[in-house]
């Protein structure tokens, strides 16, 4: 450790900040510190491909804390492609992926940000050129190569498929015009070329750093997926359901709404309900992890969470500014402005939010979320 | 013998670009530039309810989803008729600033500088600086495990930065680079909740009141971020634009001389008052900056993967309507044109409109501005100008906010029956245009025109090429291995491919071989 320029010292420290982000207790550090060693020694080979994705995803990564990004990129992953920070260009990134996908097969985790068009034969998405491809007079052609073709080949060698965001997961923003690109999230795309492959979702639009550097780091400790939800998410960071945790709930059980921007004093900390908060049907950390180094986050910023991390955004989720419809705790319908009480009178409010959750987050039988 | 180069993907930008350049004698003949994916945002947003519309374009793009939100914002308060507060269009201006420094920070540093330092140089440091020689160990190391991803495989070019000293004073400012862009980024969650895709503009105006609380935590970030563009940015701009090598590149890469700005960061209520001011420039000429009129904008399909139903149609009424089988079509980026010209924008248009003297000094020092010609640096420099002066205007705006006063225009939530609306902003790529119809309540039409779209188009009707295709032309590719110049070339532009698609069938007239990469 010491011939890497690492004091013990700090090393103990970051082990901590990591027990901290994958919610293990102190005595793991130890062992958490003899992982973080290994995986120095021997970085695993990372590929990170982009179908019809906003790079948000990638930016977001790129806002992660602790660890920074540049520790995480030179020390602990070996990027082989990474579209935004890769020098290789051209036939050089193409050869980067290729020597990767041979010489690595079974050992590199695949990462997809962005769904996988399938409508026209995947032409809605490509990157780099098929080599050997001939147009009808016999002339050879540069043809771009769909996502999809980049799927059949890179996923069976891949130990793990990472799906980044909520429109590489389910669908997403993407999926909302699949009628005319066929946009198809990634499980679907796996699973039909493996069905035991491991596949985790990494939900929100964008993903939170955590959420992903977290997933990465604890699949090279336990060197298997972490526990995961019926929608493949980790329970670590997707288990909790926003409005459970989140910090103005005591407005909401109090039946304190936002009604108007300008009434909203600053440290009232309405309850953004009113505004279409989604809050009550989202499993994210958000409240407590929050985001951009833990500056803020959406419900702190006085705006409705717009559910991003939930296999129902955005169309199930539209119109995002509207009141969640049907609210039904129990069998109770209640106005809106006595909500708040009825849930807090009752135990209702879990039996409530996970009823809703059945409701809005039912996944319809092989269709697109 | 002419040979026709496919460079796919081309990284280091946002999206799916592919360019195909035909080469001769060493030199770009012509070129064609092609966005290679298509999502169709704009089809998804009709009959949907108009607040949904600015949640749903930030996802255009991740990278500049601020001035998709912020042009999305102003396009509704427009078709609702607001009158936005003064506090508001201060946070509007301050975030939008905000990602402007973002992402002209990771601009030069993570996506563009690798094309000019040689990172391998950093293991023959001889200086002393700890932190130098820390980062030249890393690099050894790297090197050493034959495993120096991402930074290798790389075009190579014996033009590349390789002084020892400077190629680790600029690799280590990459990696500072990488804090100072997040630092931005929380600026923005300061005031809209979180970047990406912030939730804090809403029509009518902004979602969290200025407090003494935010407004400082606000400030300290960005004193930090301007003593850090003032010694380190600016500093790095001009020691790449002095290496002697690339003393070309000041006037090689020329778009051909029409600029457009929208103008952009409203200094009074009324809008008329612009931080960046709006103007067109045709043919070089850039002491005679005309008004901007946006009924002169049109787009042409003739060669994209629209229908001829979408030809020749200004944005405020267009269409979107994708046609992939198309004869004579090689991008789904449409081709906006003003006055039937392609148009240039970003930050060298709006810094050749505004003319700040910092630009104009160095445009004089370096021949540009006698050559009439702005090429591949020129757009670097005018880039990291701009973040300059912008960064010095926010300090000044962060004092305009009031606790305690307005935020938001309550009549952001009155949805007419029927309206419509336009946006007119710049974004750090450059001018952006939103155009919304309601009609029912419901969007009836939604339209954008993003900078890349002008920057990035494919030929027009009249078979005029796109700007990034024009400035490609001429530049010397002496091996067709490393076409390295090329993509210098079109990352100057910082193309963001997001609302683009597909693509192929290049016109292959006069190409006697392909090469294929």
């Amino acid at each position: 450790m010491e011939r890497k320029g690492v004091t013990r010292r700090q090393f103990i420290k970051y082990a901590g900040a990591t027990a901290a982000m994958l919610g293990l207790s102190e005595a793991f550090l130890p062992e958490i510190a003899r992982a973080l060693e290994e995986m120095t020694s021997g970085k695993p080979p990372v590929l990170w491909i982009q179908g019809q994705n906003c790079t948000g995803c990638s930016v977001s990564f790129l806002n992660s804390n602790y660890p920074g990004v540049a520790e995480l990129v030179l020390d602990k992953l070996s990027v082989r492609y990474q579209p935004n920070v890769s020098a290789g260009t051209g036939y050089k990134a193409m050869e980067a992926i290729e020597k990767t996908a041979e010489e690595m097969s079974g050992k590199y985790v695949l990462v997809v940000e962005g769904p996988i068009p399938t409508a026209e034969g995947g032409e809605y998405c490509t990157f780099g050129l098929e080599k050997e491809t001939k147009d009808l007079l016999g002339n050879k052609v540069p043809k771009d190569k769909p996502i999809y073709a980049w799927m059949q080949e890179l996923v069976p060698g891949a130990a793990a498929v990472i799906a980044l965001g909520n429109c590489a997961s389910f669908g997403g923003i993407p999926a909302a015009n699949a009628a005319v690109t066929g946009a198809t999230q990634v499980s679907d795309i796996v699973f039909d070329i493996d069905k035991s492959k491991p596949l985790i979702n990494i939900g929100g639009c964008p993903i939170h750093p955590d959420w992903f550097i977290g997933t990465v780091l604890n699949y090279l400790y336990y060197k298997k997926v972490p526990e995961l939800d019926k929608y493949y998410r980790p329970t670590l960071y997707f288990g909790k359901l926003i409005h459970e945790n989140c910090e103005r709930r005591a407005s909401f059980d109090a039946g304190l709404f936002l009604e108007d921007w300008n009434d909203n004093n600053p440290d009232f900390k309405l309850c953004m309900f009113k505004m279409g908060c989604k809050g009550p049907v989202t499993y994210a950390d958000c409240p407590t992890r929050r985001w951009n180094s833990g500056v803020n986050w959406c419900v702190g910023a006085n705006a409705p969470c717009h559910g991003c991390a939930e296999p129902s955004f955005y169309s199930n989720f539209s119109p995002l500014y509207e009141p969640l419809p049907n609210m039904n705790f129990g069998g109770l319908s209640p106005a809106i402005d006595t909500l708040g009480w009825v849930a807090a009178g009752a135990t209702a409010v879990g039996v409530g939010a996970h009823y809703l959750y059945k409701q809005l987050g039912k996944k319809p039988e092989g269709g697109e979320e | 013998m002419a040979q026709l180069i496919s460079i796919d993907p081309v990284t280091r930008i946002e999206g799916h670009m592919r360019i195909d350049v035909e080469v001769e004698n060493g030199v770009v003949k012509d070129a064609w530039s092609s966005g290679t994916m298509f999502r169709g945002i704009e089809m998804l947003l009709l009959d949907k309810h108009p607040w949904d519309a600015q949640q749903v374009v930030e996802r255009i793009c991740g990278v500049c989803p601020m001035v998709h939100g912020t042009a999305a914002s102003y396009c509704l308060d427009d078709a609702m008729d607001v009158s936005l507060p003064d506090n508001a269009r201060w946070i509007r201006n301050l975030m939008l600033g905000s990602n402007f420094i973002q992402s002209h920070v990771l601009h030069f540093y993570h996506l563009a500088a690798l094309d000019y330092v040689d990172v391998v140089a950093v293991t023959k440091y001889a200086g002393n600086d700890p932190g130098l020689k820390a980062l030249q160990g890393k690099v050894a190391g790297l090197a050493a495990a034959g495993d120096a991803y991402p930074f290798l495989p790389r075009y190579e070019t014996n033009d590349y930065v390789s002084d020892p000293e400077l190629a680790a004073t600029l690799v280590s400012h990459y990696v500072q680079a990488l804090e100072m862009r997040k630092k931005a980024q929380e600026m923005i969650a300061i005031f809209y909740g979180r970047m990406p895709s912030f939730v804090g503009t809403i029509p009518g105006g902004v979602t969290v009141q200025p407090t003494v609380g935010n407004i400082e935590i606000f400030r300290a970030r960005l004193s930090e971020l301007r003593t850090w563009i003032d010694t380190v940015y600016i500093a790095d701009i001009m020691t790449v634009a002095g290496v002697a090598a690339f003393a070309p590149f000041v006037t090689a890469g020329d778009s051909g001389g029409n600029y457009l700005a929208y103008g952009g960061f409203d200094l009074n209520s009324a809008g008329t008052e612009k931080f960046f001011a709006r103007g067109v420039i045709f043919d070089h000429d850039i002491t005679n900056v005309k008004d901007m009129d946006a009924a002169q904008i049109a787009e042409s399909v003739k060669h994209s993967w629209y229908t001829p139903e979408c030809e020749g149609l200004n944005p405020a009424n267009g269409k979107t309507e994708p046609e992939v089988s198309k004869d004579g079509a090689y991008s789904f980026l449409k081709a906006p044109r003003y006055d039937g010209k392609p148009m240039e924008v970003g930050p060298l248009a709006r810094m050749l409109v505004l003319k700040p003297p910092a630009l104009v000094e160095l445009a004089q020092k370096t021949g540009a501005l006698d050559a009439k010609k702005f090429g591949i640096l020129a757009r670097h420099a005018a880039r990291a100008i701009e973040c300059k002066i912008l960064a010095d205007a926010m300090a000044g705006w962060v004092d305009e906010l009031v606790p305690g006063n307005p935020i938001w225009d309550s009549k952001g939530k009155d949805i007419p029956d029927s309206s419509s609306g336009a946006g007119l902003v710049e974004g750090p790529r450059g001018a952006l245009g939103h155009w919304i119809t309601i009609s029912g309540k419901k969007i009836g039409n939604y339209q954008a025109v993003v900078p890349t779209t002008w920057n990035g188009s494919p030929r027009d009707a009249n078979g005029v090429r796109g700007p990034i295709e024009t400035s490609l032309i001429g530049l010397p590719v002496p091996d067709a291995d490393n076409p390295i110049n090329v993509v210098r070339c079109v990352r100057s532009f910082d193309p963001c491919l997001a609302c683009a698609i597909h693509v192929i069938h290049p016109e292959h007239n006069g190409v006697a071989e392909f090469r294929v990469f």
